[in-house]
């Protein structure tokens, strides 16, 4: 368990970053679960009464997310989004754009969901936006495919980050 | 920070949004204001009509992947959402929201959408 007394209770930008480098710099060496940004509890013991409460959850999403890290991945169409209603359009124009949509985020996803130990679909103004948790050793393979699913759907942009602490697939982490 | 970008497109703008949301989720959790309480309203039953309203969208395609529907009925459908869609965005915008703020996390259950 890493804590770190509260100085301040400003909340910016540098800070987030902050917090960020310091959880990627330990995610070199081990395997962790990382809690949201800014979690506070009132003292140190409550910090351990916190983790000890939930030991058994928070034992179980560290199996889920060892050996692996977080990779994100973000697709838009290449044509002007398409996400809303476009002035004049008819119904079944607007419906099969919608069905498009849909499947074109099917293409993208399924190829990366199979390489991946786990997945989720997130909710964004993307055509895609998921969590990919990915094995250290699988990540050249995961960012090949991203690849190749680049190259097969050129109408897309396909933007593939990380590697990420594993927020996404860090469940029942300690909350306040 | 080491570099993130593992595969991009060479065209990065499209992306180059989630800056702006972070500075104003950051802001808007600092700055608590009367008006906060609500867009906090707002955000709750908006998030809930946006639930409904893909619940019944992905039906919809569904249907009418099956071919159930006459041209009509099709028609009609796409109107009805394509003014849900337009209400909805004049709707969150007036609230300062965005869409990725219209979900609910709901701790170990996981996101509403």
């Amino acid at each position: 368990m890493l804590y770190a007394r509260t100085q301040r209770r400003e909340v910016t930008l540098d800070a987030v970053w902050r917090h960020e480098e310091l959880i990627e710099a330990l995610m070199e060496s081990r395997d962790l679960l990382p809690v949201r940004f800014g979690t506070l509890v009132s003292e140190e013991r409550a910090a351990a009464r916190a983790v000890a409460e939930r030991a058994p959850q928070l034992a179980a999403s560290l199996e889920r997310v060892r050996g692996a890290v977080e990779l994100a991945v973000r697709a838009h169409p290449r044509e002007p989004d398409r996400r809303g209603y476009r002035p004049g359009e008819s119904g079944r124009e607007y419906m099969s754009a919608k069905a498009r949509r849909v499947e074109a985020a099917r293409l993208v996803h399924e190829p990366l969901a199979l390489v991946a130990r786990d997945s989720v679909v997130q909710q964004g103004p993307e055509l895609l936006r998921a969590a990919y948790l990915v094995d250290r050793g699988a990540v050249e393979s995961f960012v090949s495919m991203v690849q190749r699913v680049q190259r097969a759907h050129a109408e897309l942009d396909v933007l593939c980050t990380g590697p990420w602490p594993p927020y996404s697939f860090a469940e029942g982490g300690v909350s306040s | 920070m080491r570099d993130k970008v593992l595969a991009r497109p060479l065209e990065l703008d499209p992306f180059s949004g989630d800056r702006a949301r972070l500075e104003n989720a950051l802001s808007r959790r600092v700055n608590a204001d009367p008006e906060s309480v609500e867009r906090g309203l707002a955000q709750l039953v908006l998030t809930i009509v946006e639930l409904l309203r893909q619940i019944m969208e992905r039906q919809a395609l569904r249907r009418i992947d099956g071919g159930s529907l006459s041209e009509e009925q099709v028609e009609r459908l796409g109107q009805t959402f394509m003014e849900l869609d337009r209400r909805m965005e004049e709707l969150t915008q007036e609230f300062g929201l965005t869409a990725e703020d219209l979900n609910l996390d709901l701790g170990p259950l996981g996101r509403l959408l």
